[in-house]
């Protein structure tokens, strides 16, 4: 099984994932902030990572560049989840390695796209 | 065991050991007979790994099992979440036999921590479900959105419904979506291949036969997703695709569907695809309802004005088809100067209008056959400002009037009714100006013949920049020059026809 790992800070968005994503074969691990998504991931990292930009706590941002930091090559690709009006503020991670955006709203059936489309790149570069 | 699940797996198990007290030691194992909690519990995990776990009945109850360390009591719960099945596992601390007592309190601590269990996973189920049925509906909702932002972009074209089944053809991952409607021959398609599909055109072509009449018979929406389906016997033979057809209604009737094909290998139409082909045919029925009105409108626009001007016409046979000729010069000028659609439309009206004050000139005087006195003449000269009268009483035309009030300015400030001179004039009205000019010299008369065109373009050049705007008519000459095919279109006379 994929394993996908969702932080944010609303935990409805994991479970819809969870439950909308199980019928491609991706089993979805939650974590509530940056800080709980970087103990999962020294456990055990996932295929996929999305993350919320703002969460109490460790942030979206602040979560890429801690990962970048300390793997800095990441086996695993992100999408950062981000409000519409928040184009023109990407830059930060542009030096960070694999990171893609998605604008909300997202429907679960883009995402599946998205994931599917990201795993056949990653295989393909490796 | 993700983590979130060994946390709660041990605040059930903590709960335990709290109700029983210290007669016993407590721990939660897995249905084949791992030790989940307490992880540092070698007493406990030793035991329970010696039992048969696995073969052993679920009862809804504590049962009591003899190992080789003394009894063992062991209630069957479900996890936490999707871990599946597991134990409740006890074992007395003292060497002495727990009293019944004790036992009872033991089973029925046990019975609580199990229904929590089962209540805990019964609301997860039930979560999990809802969460189901909200991402369904959330799909629902972007599709509308997309949908939405597609028609508040748009004016209703027929690129409105290409760019509605492109953006359906993503959302719904279908390799291809189009629109069907027999009674005109339309077929409109958008494609998010995964594979090529050979000859689309032609399946496309075949949709409007067969699959159409066997979806306007059921009038429901169609699921075929097996290739031995039988039913692809009556729609057709060679297809091997996965079709969802979805019908589009107008009030009872069903003119058109909604076509989504994918290749064999794309997962089955699911029944959330085939409720979002629904909410998309039912958008794009409401397209073509406002397709249709506006349809409607335009037409009834163009017979209006088409009376007025025959109204105008009427008065006089031998200006018979004037407006209209103006106004095919007149947008054949506009073109060539590529003006702005928005222009073109003031234009349009503005051309075909611009005689419409003449319907206040009496008849004696616009239909007399030979030279005007001064009053008369007069009587002519307020044409113009009455085509304005009467036009601005409609609001689409407020571009158009400017068009058809001054069209009889001359370049040089020596018109009427304004007296405006060269580019103060409104463009519109020197356009229509050059047109009405030629076509007034060109067509015959009560009292004289049409000119020829090449008499035309002397006359006309001979008052360029005192009569007419001296740029324009340069365009207008290359057009002649260029289109011969328009002249003969409007009838008028070459040089050579008189030899």
């Amino acid at each position: 099984m994929k394993r996908l790992l969702v932080v944010d800070d609303e935990p409805h968005v994991a479970r819809v994932l969870r439950v909308s994503l199980a019928k491609d074969g991706w089993s979805v691990e939650t974590a509530r902030d940056g800080a709980e998504a970087l103990r999962v991931i020294a456990n055990n990292p996932p295929d996929v990572m999305i993350t919320d930009i703002q969460m109490p706590g460790m942030g979206g941002e602040e979560l890429c560049r801690e990962l970048h930091a300390s793997l800095p090559h990441r086996p695993f690709p992100i999408l950062v989840m981000t409000s519409m009006t928040a184009r023109d503020q990407r830059d930060w991670a542009r030096d960070l390695g694999s990171i893609e955006f998605l604008e909300k709203p997202v429907s679960p059936r883009r995402i599946a796209a998205l994931l599917a489309q990201l795993l056949s790149q990653e295989k393909h570069n490796a | 065991m993700p983590d979130s699940d060994t946390r709660s797996v041990a605040r059930y198990g903590r709960w335990l050991q709290r109700s029983v007290g210290p007669h016993f030691t407590v721990g939660i194992g897995s249905s084949e007979g791992g030790l989940l909690w307490p992880e540092s519990s070698a007493e406990l995990a030793g035991t329970l790994s010696s039992l048969p776990c696995a073969e052993l009945e679920c009862l809804p109850s504590m049962q009591r099992l003899d190992s080789a360390d003394g009894p063992i009591y062991l209630r069957a719960i479900t996890l936490p979440d999707a871990c599946g099945a597991g134990w409740l596992v006890a074992i007395a601390r003292h060497d002495a036999a727990p009293s019944d007592i004790e036992l009872d309190a033991l089973a029925d601590a046990m019975d609580d921590v199990a229904a929590a269990l089962d209540d805990a996973t019964h609301l997860n189920t039930e979560m999990d479900l809802l969460a189901g049925e909200l991402a369904e509906r959330y799909e629902e909702l972007h599709l509308v959105y997309e949908i939405d932002r597609h028609l508040a972009n748009q004016d209703l074209g027929t690129e409105v419904l290409q760019d509605l089944l492109q953006s359906c053809a993503e959302q719904l991952n279908a390799d291809v979506a189009c629109f069907v409607r027999p009674a005109d021959n339309l077929t409109i398609s958008a494609t998010n291949l995964s594979k090529p599909i050979h000859n689309l055109d032609l399946v496309l072509v075949e949709m409007r036969g067969d699959l159409f009449r066997f979806v306007s018979s059921s009038r429901t929406t169609l699921v075929i997703n097996n290739t031995d389906d039988p039913r692809r016997a009556y729609i057709f033979t060679d297809m091997p695709y996965k079709v969802l057809a979805c019908p589009v209604f107008q009030g009872i009737e069903m003119p058109a569907m909604l076509v989504l094909l994918n290749h064999d290998s794309k997962p089955d139409f699911s029944n959330s695809d085939r409720r979002l082909g629904e909410v998309m045919a039912h958008q794009i029925a409401n397209v073509m309802h406002m397709q249709g009105m506006f349809a409607e409108m335009r037409r009834f626009t163009e017979q209006m004005a088409a009376a007025l001007i025959e109204a105008v016409e009427a008065k006089d046979p031998y200006t018979r088809g004037h407006s209209e000729r103006v106004h095919l010069l007149s947008m054949r000028l506009g073109q060539g100067l590529r003006l702005r659609t928005e222009e073109m439309e003031n234009l349009h009206w503005g051309s075909l209008l611009h005689d419409v004050g003449k319907i206040g000139i009496p008849d004696a005087v616009l239909c007399k056959p030979g030279r005007l006195t001064s009053d008369e003449y007069t009587f002519i000269k307020v044409h113009p400002e009455r085509s304005y009268e009467i036009l601005r009483h409609v609001d689409r035309l407020k571009g158009a009037i400017e068009g058809a009030r001054h069209h009889q300015e001359k370049f040089d400030g020596t018109g009427y009714p304004h007296g405006l001179r060269g580019t103060s004039i409104p463009l519109l009205a020197r356009i229509i100006a050059v047109a009405d000019t030629y076509d007034s010299i060109t067509s015959s008369r009560a009292y004289r013949a049409g000119s020829t065109h090449e008499a035309a373009v002397k006359e006309m050049t001979r008052v360029s920049g005192t009569q007419l705007d001296p740029e324009l008519l340069d365009v207008f000459l290359r057009i002649c020059d260029d289109d011969p095919a328009l002249l003969v279109k409007l009838g008028v006379r070459r040089e050579w026809d008189d030899r």
